[in-house]
Order: C-alpha cells, then structure tokens, then sequence
C-alpha cells in the first residue's frame, strides 16, 4: 500500500512547484475560501475563480486528463450529498421524479454549491498534485501549526503504510483460515485484525520514538529540505489573496 | 461521520466554526502536553496512523452495505480527550487537502463536529456514563460503545445546525436526513468502539488507562445530571405541543385527516394516561426509556464478556 502515486506530477518543474509548500497551502485555501463565501447566484464571480484555478492548473503542467481523474471520485460523493438539496429545499416546483419534486430554489442552490465544490476541488486536486506529504508537513510548519500535530503526522506518514500492510496481512490470513465462515464470524475476526492493529501502532510508535531519541531528538523535527520565503513569492500571493476577497466582496456588494 | 464538503456553508458559520475549533484545539495542544509530555509524540502518531487505517477497513452489515470505524472515542478513551483532538483532527487534515475528503474552507466546521464534538463531548458521555455505572472492565465497554453512539448523532445533530444557519437546507429535513443517517452510523460505531475496546481489554489492557476510577464525588455528580436529565424529559415530555405536526398538518390541509385510522389503540394515546393525565403519561414514557436502555446495556455488557 503506498501514497506514492500521488506525487508522480509534483516533480515537474513549473512556476508552482518552485513555489514554497506554505505558499501552495494558502493559495490553496484562498480559492476554497473565496468560493465558498460568495453569495449564492453568483455566477460571475465563481467563474472568475473557476478561470484561476484553471490558469493554477496550467502553470502547473498537469494534464487535463489526471486532474478530471483525481476529481472524479470527490465530485460524485459531493454530488450524492448535494442532491439532497433538490428536494429538501422549499420553493416552487419545476419537475417531478417519481413521487418527490425538484423546487426551483432546491435546483439553484444544488447547481451553485456544486459549482463551489468544483473551484474547491480544482484547487484541492492541484496542490495535492504539485506537493508531496513531506512538503506539506514543511508548509504546515512554516505555518506554525503546532509541532505536536506536525510530528503525529509526520510518525503517522512513516507507519501508516506498514500498518495498513500489516492489517491487510492479517486480514488475508484470518480470512484464509476462516474460508466459507458466515457474516458473524468475518465481522469477529475483522475486529480481532483492527484491535491487533491499533495494539500494534502503539508497540511501532513506542519503538520509532526511542530510535528517535536515541538519534537526538528533542521535540523538534529538522528538515533538509528548507525551501525559505522568497519576495517574489509573497507579492504572487498577496495578489491573489486581493484579487480573491476583492471578487467576494464584489459579488457581496451587488445590488 | 460527515465530512461537509465545500459549498454548503455560509460565510459565518465558517468563520465561526473555524473560530471556536482553533480556540479548542489551542487548549488541546497545551493540555496534552501537560498529560503525555514526552509521551505525546509517539502515541498520537500512532493513533493518526491507526484511525487512517482503521477508516479503510469495512465491516460487512448485509444487505450489501459496509460501515468503518470512525475511532473518536475509541482514541479518546486510548489517549485522553485533549490528545484525541489533536489526532481527529490531523486525520481531517490530511483528509481533506490529500484526499478531498471534507472542504477545505470547511474544515473549521468538521475539526468542530469530528475532533470537538466527537471527541469531546464522547469522552465526556463515556465518563459519565462510567460515573453511573463503575469502572470494570465490562463496565468500560458498555460505557464507550453507549458514548460513540450518541456522539456520532450529536455530530449528526451539528452538522444539520450548521447546514440550516448557512440556509443551505431547512432544519428539520436537514436533521431528518443527516440525523436519521447519523443514528445508523452511531449504532456500527458504539458496537465497533465496544468489540475493539473489549479485545484491547483482554490483549494490553495497559493501553486503557483513562477513566479508570471514579471519586464519589464524581458520580454523586454524574447522578445529579441523571436526574436532571430525567427531570427535563418529564418536563419536555408534558409539555409537548398539542397542535398537529407537518404530517398531520398537510393531512388536515389535503381533507384526510379524518381517514387515518389505527391497528392497535395506544395505551397513552395523544401523551394523555388513563390514569393522571399528561404528567403520568410524561413520567411513565421516560421511565419506560431508561428501563429498554439499561435492559440492552445489562445485555450487551454480558454478552461481550462472553465473546
């Protein structure tokens, strides 16, 4: 089991790979704000910021075909819950499916909050694709998360692929020992291989901390790779923090 | 446990959504500290690595349906409340910028729902309920599975408030859908967090250091909130509104009402008890409540001593 696949476009050299991880990060999150705080109906806006994901995108290099990909499984899960809307939402009707009726206020609001999870999801999609985990535990830090949560995450990144591993390991071979068992029995040993597991991560936990230790850690994860905050790079991103908030409260200003 | 995505809020409840979750997850980080001390870094990357591999494991239910551990309780009981915060809420982290699983603007709203209520107020339910009940083995059990069910559907209760502030949906459907999905969720999830936590209990029962006593004082408290609680639902229950609700009401607007009839009569049919009117109807409902939850608490906590 392996995360790897997720990084085979963050080495391409672009305009936003040479950018610091911090930098992705908050650009990231000022897309995903600016769409989620414009009022709904505003279509223009959102389209303004559904036009700079895809300029991200571009200088980015990534092709069209993997970001549709990564945004697909998303987009459907964001969709099953969105479509709750149609209905639930009073308003006039316009259209029936079988006994329940799509409201006109359920259908805008279900195609503008969809509209918002895209800008969201473009953006997501990009960042992931352009930062690998250990560049974003280094934004994360640049950002002053605190180190407790940067340094769980970063034993988590270390283990989580040996302990999905081990699981499955012990999943195939309770499973094989077990062959034609009923329901009942799959769910028993299902919670055996899960509390093995978490038993386990403590034990693996517990073992890398005192190798940590014993190599000289003292509460502080060091990083080799210390890409550092350029100008350049702070103007780009103040720009775009600008030019979002001031598209937000445009759209908020309109009559 | 719902991860909202992006789109469905409005701009105060982001705001202040992100607002309270960094004020609770400043006291966790600090509070954890002061538990765990050079403890904190391995056992909440441990507990990150086990919730993101627990969450891909999934329990067959039937009927071709599937359910995952969420773990909220589960950790908070492992690591304490303060430290279980820390770790829902890297889960969340990594969760939505890798896997676009919940909103990045939301992610004050579901830190709030997933890593404070759940955790918060599920460790909170745990340790009461242990306050009521004692602190053995079993006792832990039937207490943990009791408090990830009814956290998951405080969650579900959160996130249908925050969906009707944001008028994104009306409150009552929203908590119809997202409650009722969330009352389905919390029952695979207190039976989850029981079976893992009883195996633990026999495995590395060291691991399960919190909540293990309680001072008398503590349960003098936990059965003053009992009874208020008790108190307030015999009030609640009385005073119940008479007009009819938006079934009845459309029924009455369509001119049916009057064709609606009953297969069996109801012993306090309309709340009203044969004998003593509202008031005894109110007091026997809420008893007759608690006596079908301790009867499936006794039975649950015998039956996992068996397993």
């Amino acid at each position: 089991m392996s995360f790897h696949h997720l990084d085979q476009y963050a080495t391409i050299s672009s305009p936003v790979t040479r950018a610091v991880p911090a930098v992705r990060v908050l650009g990231t999150a000022t897309l995903a704000c600016g769409a989620a705080l414009l009022p709904l109906g505003a279509w223009v806006p959102l389209l303004v910021l559904f036009a700079v994901v895809v300029l991200v995108g571009g200088l980015a290099r990534l092709p069209l075909t993997a970001v549709l990909a990564r945004m697909s499984g998303p987009a459907v899960f964001v969709l099953l819950a969105s479509a709750g809307l149609l209905f639930l939402v009073p308003g006039e009707p316009v259209a029936r499916l079988g006994p329940v009726a799509v409201s006109d206020a359920g259908f805008e609001r279900f195609t503008f909050v969809l509209g918002r999870a895209v800008v969201a999801l473009g953006a997501a999609v990009i960042l992931v694709s352009t930062t690998t985990f250990p560049q974003l535990l280094q934004a994360f830090r640049q950002l002053r998360m605190p180190n407790v949560v940067t340094t769980a995450l970063a034993l988590a990144y270390r283990l989580v692929y040996l302990l999905v591993d081990e699981m499955e390991r012990l999943q195939r071979a309770a499973k094989s020992r077990n062959a034609g068992a009923g329901r009942a029995t799959r769910r028993r040993l299902l919670v055996s291989v899960t509390a093995a597991g978490l038993s386990r991560a403590f034990a693996r936990g517990e073992r890398t901390h005192r190798a940590m230790l014993a190599r000289g850690y003292r509460g502080e994860a060091e990083s080799l790779d210390a890409t550092r905050w350029e100008l350049r790079q702070s103007l780009m991103l103040g720009t775009m923090v600008l030019f979002v908030a001031s598209i937000v409260v445009l759209a908020h200003a309109r009559p | 446990m719902a991860h909202i995505p992006d789109g469905f809020l409005s701009a105060p409840v982001i705001v202040g959504t992100t607002a309270v979750s960094a004020i609770a997850l400043s006291i966790a980080v600090r509070r954890s500290r002061l538990r765990l001390e050079e403890r904190e870094a391995p056992l909440l990357g441990a507990a990150t690595a086990f919730v993101f591999a627990a969450q891909m494991l999934n329990f067959p239910l039937g009927a071709g349906t599937s359910a995952h551990l969420l773990g909220a309780v589960l950790v908070a009981v492992l690591v304490g409340p303060w430290s279980g915060m820390l770790v829902m809420f890297a889960v969340l982290l990594v969760q939505s910028l890798l896997f676009q699983d919940g909103g990045i603007a939301a992610l004050g709203a579901n830190t709030l729902n997933v890593a404070v209520i759940a955790v918060g107020v599920g460790f909170l339910l745990y340790r009461w309920v242990l306050a009521l009940v004692g602190a053995g083995s079993r006792r832990r059990v039937v207490a943990a599975g009791v408090a990830a069910f009814l956290s998951a559907n405080f969650v579900g209760i959160a996130v249908a408030v925050e969906l009707a502030v944001s008028d994104t949906v009306p409150l009552i459907p929203a908590l119809v859908a997202v409650g009722g999905g969330h009352l389905l969720v919390g029952i695979g999830e207190g039976v989850l967090t029981g079976a893992i936590l009883a195996m633990l209990l026999r495995s590395r029962p060291e691991l399960v250091t919190t909540g293990a006593t309680t001072s008398a004082a503590v349960r003098g408290w936990a059965y003053s909130a009992a009874l208020a609680s008790a108190v307030l639902a015999v009030v609640a229950v009385y005073m119940a509104s008479a007009r009819p609700d938006v079934l009845e009401g459309a029924a009455e607007r369509l001119g049916i009402a009057d064709s609606a009839g009953s297969y069996l009569t109801a012993p306090f049919a309309n709340y009203v008890a044969p004998v003593g009117g509202a008031w005894i109807a109110a007091v026997l409902g809420v008893g007759l409540i608690f006596l079908v939850v301790w009867i499936f608490a006794r039975v649950g906590a015998r039956r996992r001593a068996q397993v």
